[in-house]
């Protein structure tokens, strides 16, 4: 199953964070810290997997040992300034989980039009709505991306992204979005 | 007008406020905390929403679970989806007001509207407990067969994760989810997240999900899914091993997408599937068993070399790393593209590389392999530790250029190096001195420290597990001592190579600049260099680095080895200028030195450090007073009473359990006194002794006793050569001994020993005479209980199988010589019996505690779930019962840790946590299935105590 999704940018702030298990706040900030070190020292060409942080690795058995509880791969990608993040154990395939983030993207994009990193950061709830139509409790449920988009517009009406933008300002009556510069 | 901010607001005004962030939230917060508690619902949900996006950054939100609650329960949709985002996000397992939720929940799960179904289904796995899912099951249940394909694909998952929590729940889905796998009509969106589910439990019982294999198979062919087709792959893995008729009915259709598919991710799980559910390890001699081996093998070298993505050769590697336990031949025929991964400029895929290369190497190719890293590390410069640090999280690290490794991937090397060549015992190593050279080599290429500072930082919250692991260095040193004990062919060549490193000269050449990983390494490199002082190439010059001044700051653990050392040093050194004229300048010089840096240690603050300094000097003065009076002649003491105390019985490698084997002699009676009068005879030797010769008085005694010995005119170590050869376990039959031989051999020594005033005689023979300064010094010699008593050596090798060693001739200088390698010395077959060893070495992963993130399934493991309700099992009930108080206990533990926390903010704090600063240790105690009673009253009490106080 899938333990984790995380999404932060390139300086390591979280943009997601959504663990399948219950965990502290601070085990949570030092694990997405752990990871994001681990991110950062790799350069565009290398694969896709990680070596688990010191936190994981601390109580899990060595991969080879058949399935387990334990997660064992962390499988991550990097688009523009984001990284997206699958923490899982054994019963996932490796390439899979490549595969799964991609989906997630694009679902993503869909939803906002060209998606960059300031539409999830005012587009949060859209997110974990794209996310929570892909995974539950762990466990994929949809990989279609039509699929994953309907859900989501079922939940915000037809209106994807200037929904997503409303839910965040129209209760204050605000309009469009000025000055939206890379924040921070 | 309004004025509360909005979470576009919020994210607005903390880019405004660059710099000051810290206040800006803090101040937020506060506004949070007031806006949160507001009657307004609206003003509510958009307060929690600004929580739930401040708790991504580590801002504690615990304190607001209530308000979660009352926004869950709003009739408008998406403030209810804020609400349950929040109970997502911030619900621990302390979080107590979810009892309050479960009518609100129930409400929600019968709800109409798709959406709002849908929340409570996504958000339970989050948030379930044993007594929720207890009272939403049936609901839960009922939404299987709602009409609408998402509502049941989410039902489906959801109830897995309840029977995570409530195992019962199993029972009565599982036939339920099934139905909906059979059935042919069913969305495939469902019956995906239906074979997901059974992939994530198929594991857990693959017994049970037996009789769904030819569904599963007509899936797998008929299906055209992907994504479903790895999960049902992944699944008969866990199956076939219990079925070998599946084995054959899955051959050609693997093999057949083998060949076909266009998605890597199908072939690679294909590739994985045949090798993890054993389909090539089959007894029956399949032509297409063999085919499908060289096929899989071929198609991953394929992925290693044609494919130029990273991602492939990574998963090629990892499936070669399952293959290579069972099928070694076969990988190592793909040792040379294996080998180009070993300098692969990816680190990930290095690691992989370096464990297949650990895996398959044999004695042909260790020298190759072991060389190829050596020189990796030899070229990569180390890292500086300015670079390593992450302290400026704002700017992004520079991606480091690509010859320069990570510490910690340094260390990983040295590791696999050692491990490499240590294996089963030394048996793939034809060449020691090669070995002893590579070592010395691995010393100066040692990482600074083993992990980067970085993550050192992140340990230090918790308990630390870098100190109790052995680290790197250490394993060298013990390597170079292991061979110098073990392997005797080259214990001169490992001798003089712990000699040039513990060399004061050559330690800034040999050891890393401006670190301090060397003082793991001189610890056992002095122990050989004293131990083998025979052997090393100038005694003095030794002697003049282990007496350094500088030495006194070495840690304690390597200064208690030097100490041992320096007294033996000291003898070889006296052997070499006692021919010469001017010996006894020179001895006295040496002496002189000798004590005043053992002076210098008299007063440590380690008491093992102390302890033998002060040991060692009263000896070595006595030697000096003793150089003062006579004159003709090198003193006796110094000659042969203190070599006598150091050179006895050659030190051997013992096995970790043979000390627990030995048989206690019959004859020994420890409870019997030796004296029944001992007071008064310690009284008589006091009396006799003048205060300030009390010291001396034992020593006096010890001067008689040595002249009187027999051993004393001989080189000892001849003597222990000759007479105990017959008691070495190395040479007798079998390297067994019997009850009955080791009788024997006890007797026969008793025997021998009977007159000798050196073995306190056995209890029947004892003639009562013996003084406890005898005892004392009798000690040393001591070999009346058993042979076993020589010290035990630091071994991290499990006890291998004997006589590995191969005889050979060590004549020829060109030719790798075939040493002989001592095996640890054992009695009777070892059991293996040393888990806490092994434990220790790898660095002690904790595997009582439960890992981070993990989802403890093995609740699943034992009720049935073939819907027989007559197998309803009373135990588990009891189980849940236990567990659900232990919950419950755990629960307030917590809230009491909780409250000691903020002592002073009772309810809502005023000011925001920012969790993230706080580097706390937190314990975490995984609630254990099979909690013992005692602890759960312990705790209960303890609970009831706090509630007394507050």
């Amino acid at each position: 199953m899938i333990n984790a999704v995380l999404v932060f940018n390139n300086n390591g702030q979280p943009r997601l964070t959504k663990f399948y298990t219950q965990l502290d706040t601070q085990t949570q900030q030092s694990l997405i810290a752990q990871i994001y070190h681990l991110v950062a020292q790799r350069p565009a060409s290398a694969c896709n997997f990680l070596p688990l942080p010191p936190l994981l690795s601390q109580g899990a058995a060595s991969s080879s040992a058949g399935p387990s509880d334990a997660p064992t791969q962390i499988t991550y990608r990097t688009y523009a300034t984001l990284s997206f993040i699958m923490i899982s154990t054994s019963t996932e395939s490796p390439l899979a989980l490549i595969d799964l983030i991609q989906v997630f993207v694009e679902s993503l994009d869909r939803m906002f039009e060209n998606v960059c990193e300031l539409d999830l950061i005012f587009g949060y709830e859209t997110m974990h709505a794209v996310l929570s139509e892909m995974i539950v409790g762990g466990v994929v449920v949809e990989t279609n991306t039509e699929k994953i988009i309907a859900g989501v517009r079922s939940q915000e009406g037809t209106m994807g992204k200037r929904k997503a933008v409303q839910a965040a300002s129209t209760s204050l009556g605000r309009g469009a979005l000025p000055g939206l510069g890379a924040w921070r | 007008m309004r004025f509360e901010k909005s979470l576009y607001d919020l994210i607005k005004g903390l880019r405004n406020n660059k710099g000051a962030e810290d206040e800006y939230i803090q101040n937020c917060l506060r506004e949070c905390k007031v806006e949160v508690k507001s009657q307004d619902m609206d003003k509510k949900a958009t307060a929690l929403l600004k929580l739930i996006y401040l708790e991504m950054f580590g801002y504690d939100m615990s304190w607001a679970a209530f308000n979660v609650l009352e926004v869950m329960s709003s009739a408008k949709y998406l403030q209810k989806r804020v609400g349950y985002l929040g109970a997502v996000q911030s619900f621990r397992p302390d979080t107590e007001v979810l009892m309050l939720a479960t009518n609100m929940l129930k409400k929600d799960i019968v709800s109409p509207n798709i959406p709002a179904l849908s929340l409570p289904l996504a958000t339970l796995p989050h948030i379930i407990t044993p007594s929720l899912s207890m009272s939403l099951l049936p609901d839960i249940l009922s939404r299987l067969s709602h009409s609408n394909p998402v509502v049941r694909k989410k039902t489906i998952v959801c109830l897995y994760r309840i029977s995570l929590v409530y195992p019962e729940a199993l029972k009565l889905a599982w036939p339920r989810i099934k139905d909906h796998l059979m059935d042919d009509q069913e969305d495939s969106s469902v019956t995906t997240a239906a074979i997901n589910v059974v992939c994530e439990l198929g594991w857990r019982r693959p017994h049970d999900f037996l009789p769904l294999a030819p569904r599963l198979f007509e899936l797998l062919v008929d299906s055209g899914n992907n994504w479903m087709a790895i999960k049902i792959i992944k699944l008969f893995a866990t199956l076939t091993p219990l079925e070998p008729r599946l084995t054959r009915k899955l051959l050609r259709p693997l093999t057949t997408i083998i060949q076909t598919t266009t998605a890597m991710s199908l072939l690679y799980e294909c590739i994985n599937g045949i090798i993890q559910g054993g389909i090539l390890d089959g007894e029956d001699n399949l032509q297409e068993r063999d085919e499908v081996a060289s096929l899989c093998v071929g198609k991953l070298r394929g992925m290693i070399v044609i494919d130029s993505d990273p991602n492939l050769k990574y998963v090629a590697l990892l499936a070669l790393n399952r293959i290579v336990t069972t099928h070694p031949m076969l990988v190592s025929v793909q040792q040379d593209v294996i080998m180009e991964c070993l300098d692969d400029p990816d680190i990930s895929i290095r690691l992989q590389a370096l464990e297949l290369a650990a895996g398959m190497v044999t004695s042909d190719t260790l020298q190759e392999v072991v060389n190829r890293l050596v020189q990796q590390l030899r070229f990569a410069p180390i890292p500086s530790q300015v670079d390593a640090s992450g302290e400026n999280p704002e700017e992004p690290v520079e991606v480091e250029t690509m010859n320069t490794l990570p510490n910690d991937y340094r260390a990983e090397v040295v590791h696999r190096i050692l491990d490499i060549c240590s294996q089963n015992n030394y048996s793939e190593i034809e060449d020691f001195e090669w070995y002893v050279n590579v070592l010395v080599q691995l010393v100066g290429l040692l990482p600074l420290s083993e992990a980067d500072d970085y993550l050192l930082q992140s340990y230090s919250g918790q308990d630390s597990p870098t100190s109790q692991k052995t680290t790197v260095a250490y394993r060298i040193g013990t390597e170079i001592r292991n061979i110098a004990v073990r392997v005797k062919g080259v214990r001169m060549e490992a001798c003089r190579a712990a000699e040039s490193l513990l060399l004061l000269d050559n330690r800034p050449l040999l050891f890393p600049v401006g670190s301090s990983v060397g003082d793991d390494v001189l610890g056992p490199v002095a122990w050989v260099v004293g131990e083998y002082a025979e052997e090393i190439r100038s005694p003095s010059r030794s002697l003049q680095s282990l007496i350094d001044p500088g030495n006194l700051s070495l840690p304690s653990n390597t200064l208690q080895l030097f100490l041992q050392a320096i007294p033996k040093v000291f003898i070889q050194a006296n052997k070499d200028c006692e021919t010469r004229d001017s010996w006894k300048s020179e001895i006295s010089l040496l002496l002189a030195r000798v004590v005043e840096f053992l002076e210098s240690l008299a007063a440590h603050p380690d008491l093992d450090v102390q302890e033998r300094a002060i040991e060692f000097l009263e000896v070595l003065r006595l030697g000096a007073d003793a150089l003062r009076s006579e004159t003709q002649e090198v003193p006796f003491l110094i000659t042969s009473v203190i070599p006598s105390l150091f050179m006895g019985l050659e030190l051997k490698p013992v096995a970790l359990n043979a000390q627990k084997k030995v048989v206690l002699s019959s004859s020994l009676r420890l409870d019997e006194p030796f004296n029944d009068d001992l007071p008064s005879l310690f009284n008589r030797v006091n009396g006799s002794l003048s205060d300030d010769l009390h010291d001396h008085g034992g020593l006096q005694d010890f001067y008689y006793i040595q002249e009187s010995s027999p051993p004393i005119n001989k080189p000892v170590h001849e003597i222990t050569a000759a007479s105990y050869l017959d008691n070495s376990y190395q040479n007798s039959v079998g390297g067994t001994l019997s009850q009955s031989a080791m009788d024997k051999h006890r007797a026969e020594r008793r025997e021998r020993y009977r007159d000798d005033p050196f073995y306190i005689a056995s209890a029947g023979l004892s003639s009562g005479r013996s003084t406890p300064s005898r005892d004392v010094l009798g000690a040393s010699h001591d070999d009346s209980f058993d042979i076993d008593n020589i010290p035990i050596i630091d071994l991290k090798l499990d006890d291998g199988p004997k006589g590995h060693g191969r005889h050979g001739t060590s004549e020829s200088r060109r030719q790798p010589r075939r040493m002989e390698v001592a095996g640890d010395e054992t009695i009777g077959i070892d059991d293996h019996s040393s888990p806490a060893l092994s434990a220790g070495i790898t660095g002690g992963s904790g595997s009582g505690r439960r890992g981070l993130l993990q989802v403890d399934s093995s609740s699943l493991g034992q009720p049935s779930i073939s819907g027989n309700e007559s197998q309803f099992n009373p135990v588990d009930d009891g189980d849940l019962e236990m567990r659900q108080a232990m919950q419950n206990v755990e629960q307030v533990r917590l809230r009491m840790q909780r409250a000691s926390e903020r002592i002073e903010l009772e309810g809502t704090p005023d000011e925001g946590e920012l969790v993230k600063k706080k580097k706390k240790s937190k314990k975490k105690t995984g609630v254990s299935s099979t909690g013992d009673g005692d602890q759960t009253q312990e705790k209960k009490k303890r609970k009831k105590k706090k509630v007394s106080e507050i």
